[in-house]
């Protein structure tokens, strides 16, 4: 437990001493969203306004976690390497990707909203949504992006490997918060809310499972 | 597998299902009518897509093992699995065109097909982009396994919960336990079995070209 919590803090250390890849997805997300609101120059229905905030986030989120092995591919792998087990390694890494994760989702819909209007009917329902995308995406990408590390840090292939593995949520979520945008009720949607729960909680275990096979080399 | 015996069912039951497939009796249903026959060679491709796909499964799993010659079998078995889902598009989408009106609707299960080709492509893709064989084998496994997962996901469990145009879901006529009738199971079976049969020596032999081929190089 103790050894996870350090992973975060490291990492969450590490990237802020280098703050410019926060300033990059920051910009990443205003410079779409405003190019959204530039060619989309009316009020947009909440079906639209579903799509293009999820297509929005879906990359920002491929962007912000493709970082997350990028240094350790070749001189920082040497330092984790006898000091963390890889559980511990993948279990931090996932946990600090879903803060960020969801810090991204709640600034991408925050600025979104700003400039597009709210058209949100249940804002708890929505904000249940996010964290529970965050928490699928960031298992998954962490794994994908060391994957992807590993491969020789191909920059496109985060994008390529992630985004088929994530249609299954993407799909769920969209459906969700559709209705969480137009009136949600909350006994209606726990079926959904579970599938997506346990989507998330899969993946977890995968990531959880499969990234020691990744890890030595 | 050893012997010709297997390989020799695979070629009979095939034929069967395409012969008796054209000629046997179908019951009659709207808007179905006599396309219901697609079932013989629509619908075993998906089935053999998914048992090549486990078999790859089971592959990337020993892979992981570091055993000898697994991944290049989990890889060739995956190739079989696309083969047999690009077969499977194409005739789906000739009959949807004649019962549905187009060849392309969005409906669930073309969904999940889509997303399927879409992941093992993604499998390729991280093949190709990686050199170190050894490297290369525990990659593609860790993916392979994550991809099987989420192609479960996708189409086994999401279409369940929505509506689907296909027969057999949501009160469309179709192809469910009670129109699927005496004459017509054993035919399809047969399909089912034959084309899994048939799929396993296509895999076997691209696996014995491959590896003959890297001994030469090697």
């Amino acid at each position: 437990m103790k050894a996870i919590f350090r992973v975060v803090q490291l990492n969450f250390q590490l990237e802020w001493s280098e703050r410019r890849s926060y300033f990059s997805i920051l910009i990443y997300v205003l410079s779409t969203v405003y190019l959204s609101n530039l060619v989309f120059n009316e009020i947009l229905s909440p079906e639209s306004w579903n799509a293009f905030f999820w297509v929005i986030f879906l990359f920002a989120a491929v962007q912000a976690a493709y970082r997350s092995f990028y240094f350790e591919a070749d001189q920082r792998f040497l330092l984790y390497y006898g000091w963390v087990k890889p559980e511990h390694l993948i279990l931090g890494k996932i946990i600090y990707n879903f803060f960020y994760l969801l810090a991204v989702a709640l600034f991408t819909s925050g600025f979104f909203g700003f400039l597009m209007g709210f058209p949100i009917a249940s804002p708890g329902a929505f904000i249940t949504v996010l964290t529970l995308a965050s928490l699928g995406f960031s298992s998954i990408l962490t794994l994908v992006a060391a994957i992807s590390a590993k491969a020789g840090n191909n920059p496109a292939l985060p994008a390529i490997l992630s985004i088929p593995l994530l249609y299954p949520q993407i799909l769920t979520l969209s459906k969700l918060s559709i209705r969480s945008l137009t009136g949600f009720s909350w006994e209606i949607n726990a079926q959904l809310l579970i599938v997506l729960a346990l989507l998330a909680l899969v993946s977890l275990l995968l990531s959880f499972l499969l990234f020691p096979y990744l890890w030595r080399d | 597998m050893k012997g010709i015996w297997w390989k020799a069912l695979g070629i009979i039951l095939v034929l069967y299902s395409i012969i008796a497939g054209l000629l046997g009796e179908v019951p009659r249903l709207v808007i179905l009518n006599e396309t219901i026959r697609v079932l013989y060679y629509h619908v075993p491709m998906w089935f053999s897509m998914v048992a090549m796909m486990t078999i790859s499964l089971v592959f990337s799993i020993r892979a992981l093992g570091e055993k000898r010659g697994a991944d290049l079998r989990a890889s060739e078995f995956a190739q079989t699995g696309f083969l047999l889902a690009t077969l499977g598009l194409l005739t789906g989408m000739v009959w949807a065109r004649f019962t549905w009106g187009n060849f392309w609707t969005n409906d669930p299960k073309l969904n999940g097909t889509a997303v399927t080709m879409l992941i093992y492509l993604a499998y390729f893709v991280l093949r190709n982009s990686v050199e170190d064989p050894a490297k290369k084998a525990r990659l593609a496994a860790v993916y392979n396994i994550f991809a099987f997962v989420m192609m479960i996901v996708f189409i086994g469990i999401l279409p369940r919960m929505t509506d689907s145009l296909h027969p057999g879901n949501g009160g469309n006529p179709g192809f469910n336990q009670y129109d699927l009738n005496s004459d017509m199971r054993p035919i399809f079976y047969a399909a089912v079995l034959g084309w899994i049969l048939i799929g396993t020596w296509i895999s076997s032999l691209r696996i014995r070209y491959k590896s003959l081929s890297n001994e030469e190089h090697s």
